[in-house]
């Protein structure tokens, strides 16, 4: 591996940082290796928001290399939201470049006692003033960073003001529009002073044997291309599900409170694609090209058009059918950098408080929330992004603001992060995938609500239970989250569907180790327990793997309608597939020695 | 009527019952595409079987048992199974949205197209699954 680049910026500080070898052969990299690295330095007592708290940008031992979909990185810390560990993987080119720099990942620690910007030129690192570029948007900041260090071909990761506001969803944007969404990584980055990180790399990226590597990368782009879940995500986008999930009654519509949106052709990737599609898009080395470039109507330029979630949380979630609007309300919230998920589900939150009269008038400076209004929407947006207002009480997230007004169990949140819009009343293995995820409510820690729509991986045993079978499917969800948890330690998107056996011959070219597929899957299960470890030392206890109370009524209406989800059979079917203890939540001694995570034993269980 | 898949009876059959199925009829009424199926052999399947169906506004307007592919050179959907899987599927062994997503059913016509109409895509497979009564 190459080395981490640990940058104090209290100090203005920079040393190499090298992994012990260990570790790679044991976490991989990505996420996985982030968790053991950071593993010491994430207390329960760290506030993620002072200069101590570390930000750790990290590459896989594939980023950059052209394998299928492995252009991506991913950032880790403790979420200033949940109190736990977050990672937040993005795409792009910046992970690419920075590889090319000759690093492998960038450990921020310390506050920059002014805003700055990094501009790390290969092996050179200047910390440069930013005090001119503070307010800016995401993507004006990325073009003056570009024009500043007049290099056209750097690539750049910035913040926005909700990022420099410490909007606890803030995000982190690269490539005009790749963003790090979840866990408010974009908050602890502004917290540390830190606007932007410009890298310009010139060298090869490194791959243990690239003549092996060449063929197999070959092959497996050739059959990426050409699978079908592929071909959907490149005609018609991430929302070209939308469909096929409201069918099913798996999309919340109206915070969480219906199964079935009647408007659904009128935003789903299919009417993007009929209407205001205008090109594709991809990250670096990406064979889908799953994101989408939109024009509307009387517009000259060119915009980032909306992805799944986006588009749930905007349209659906909001009974808002207008794709225009969905389209600028994303944008709006990419220009503050927010996490489109976060901010779409807390104005959800207050819309269903103004329903109530929990809220007012009083407390929304005169705006009546009203569903579907998209003017009181964007008005949401940008108060949270200024964090003005009622914004600023939103700003701090679902869980906070909702219990700001006494009725904390009215989000839709698990351990302070928002519920994304795979509802589980539809694909109940979502169930267990938010409950038991270690950022929060998260679908990328385990996408299971492909599984519960067919898509099965035979060869780990991964089957196909029926969609809203309950218990029996845990062990199958933890299964999934243990190869999940190897997409996120490689890091590639969990798009690409490339069978378990290709991915190792893959990963042991690339990296030199000499995985079986079994070894893989250990891997994943290892580090998945090590931020349950992780999590488990910051206070989490199976009190923590809990539903908000939404998803455990039934939909009045929709494909679901009617089914209520067993979830105390299902946490407990899970612990025991876990192996983990069924009254605290804490793996199992047993299960950590296996796993060889001796010194988490000890601090587990001494 | 039911009957031994493949056989040019169990596709008469197919589109009789499309044509007749009250239920098919209402979700598929929006739907307007010709399929063309390319079924690989393997098992008691020696050569390859193709047969094509044109639906239209949710009824079956023709059926072709073995027809020359270069007869329908831009059908809607060209879909493409091996013999085991397509049998898996028309006894209820194999999901279809399984198929699908993993790409043991080929599909070369618009994704986008299909998604939008899966309701119709199962009832299809429904009404499939409903003729055939036994596999060659």
């Amino acid at each position: 591996m190459q080395p981490i680049l640990k940058i104090d910026l209290t100090t203005g500080k920079s040393e190499e940082y090298r992994i012990p070898e260990q570790w790679e052969k044991d976490f991989l990299g990505g996420a996985s290796l982030a968790a053991r690295i950071l593993y010491s330095s994430l207390t329960r007592e760290l506030d993620p928001l002072s200069p101590g708290a570390p930000l750790l940008f990290m590459t896989g031992p594939m980023t950059g290399t052209s394998g299928p979909t492995t252009g991506r990185f991913v950032v880790c810390g403790k979420g200033p939201a949940t109190g736990l560990w977050a990672e937040s993987n993005i795409g792009g080119f910046w992970g690419p470049e920075l590889r090319a720099a000759g690093y492998d990942g960038l450990w921020i620690t310390g506050k920059a006692e002014e805003p700055v910007y990094l501009w790390l030129n290969g092996d050179r690192l200047e910390v440069r003033p930013a005090a001119h570029l503070w307010g800016e948007n995401t993507y004006a900041t990325q073009e003056k960073v570009r024009q500043e260090i007049a290099e056209k071909s750097a690539r750049v990761c910035v913040i926005g003001p909700a990022g420099e506001k410490q909007v606890l969803f803030a995000s982190i944007m690269c490539d005009n529009g790749r963003m790090a969404g979840r866990t408010g990584m974009g908050a602890v980055m502004g917290a540390k002073n830190l606007k932007a990180i410009a890298v310009r790399g010139v060298n090869q990226i490194p791959v243990y044997d690239i003549a092996k590597y060449k063929p197999l990368r070959s092959e497996s782009n050739r059959r990426l291309h050409d699978d079908n879940e592929a071909k959907i995500l490149r005609e018609v986008g991430t929302s070209g599900v939308a469909n096929y999930a409201e069918y099913l009654g798996a999309m919340p519509v109206k915070y969480y409170s219906r199964g079935s949106f009647e408007n659904i052709d009128n935003i789903s990737g299919a009417k993007m694609t009929e209407t205001i599609l205008s090109a594709r898009s991809a990250c670096q080395g990406c064979v889908i090209a799953c994101g989408r470039v939109v024009t509307l109507n009387g517009d000259k330029f060119k915009r980032k058009g909306p992805e799944h979630e986006t588009m749930v949380g905007f349209g659906a979630n909001l009974l808002n059918d207008s794709l225009e609007a969905i389209v600028d309300l994303g944008e709006l919230c990419d220009r503050y950098g927010m996490d489109t998920i976060s901010t779409s589900n807390t104005i959800g939150l207050a819309f269903r408080l103004f329903e109530k009269g929990i809220i007012t008038v009083k407390d929304t400076d005169g705006t009546v929330l009203q569903w579907g209004d998209v003017d009181a929407i964007e008005q949401l947006v940008n108060l949270i992004g200024r964090r003005e207002g009622i914004g600023d009480l939103m700003a701090q997230g679902s869980r906070r603001f909702a219990a700001h007004f006494g009725v904390e169990e009215e989000a839709v949140q698990v351990n302070g992060l928002e519920v994304a819009y795979h509802d589980p009343r539809g694909v109940s293995g979502m169930a267990l995938s938010y409950a038991t995820s270690p950022r929060g409510a998260c679908h990328n820690q385990s996408d299971y609500f492909f599984v519960d729509w067919g898509h099965t991986q035979e060869s780990l045993g991964i089957t196909y239970f029926e969609r809203q079978a309950q218990a029996e499917k845990a062990a199958n969800v933890a299964k999934h989250q243990d190869w999940r948890t190897i997409f996120n330690a490689v890091v590639m998107c969990i798009f690409a569907n490339v069978e378990p056996e290709m991915q190792v011959k893959l990963i042991n070219a690339a990296s030199g180790l000499d995985w079986t597929v079994e070894d893989m899957m250990n891997a994943g299960e290892r580090a998945w327990n090590l931020k349950r470890a992780i999590n488990n030392r910051m206070g989490l206890t199976r009190a923590n793997d809990k539903l908000p109370k939404a998803l455990l009524a039934p939909f009045p209406d929709g494909g679901s309608a009617g089914f209520v989800l067993d979830f105390d059979a299902m946490l407990s079917a899970y612990y025991e597939a876990r192996g983990w203890d069924l009254e605290t939540g804490r793996p199992l001694r047993k299960k950590l020695i296996d796993l060889g995570l001796y010194d988490v034993t000890q601090d587990l269980w001494s | 009527m039911a009957a031994i898949f493949p056989s040019e009876e169990w596709l008469q059959g197919l589109e009789n019952k499309l044509n007749s199925d009250s239920r098919y009829n209402e979700i598929a009424k929006n739907w307007e595409g010709d399929l063309l199926f390319l079924i690989e052999p393997d098992g008691n399947l020696k050569e390859r079987l193709t047969f094509y169906l044109d639906l239209w506004h949710g009824r079956c307007r023709k059926v072709e048992y073995k027809p020359e592919i270069a007869n329908y050179p831009t059908p809607t959907f060209t879909l493409t199974a091996s013999y085991k899987d397509i049998t898996s599927i028309l006894m209820g062994k194999l999901n279809p949205m399984t198929a699908m997503m993993t790409s043991k059913l080929k599909v070369k016509g618009s994704m986008g197209y299909m998604m939008r109409n899966v309701p119709t895509v199962l009832d299809f497979v429904r009404v499939a699954q409903e003729v055939t009564t036994e596999i060659l």
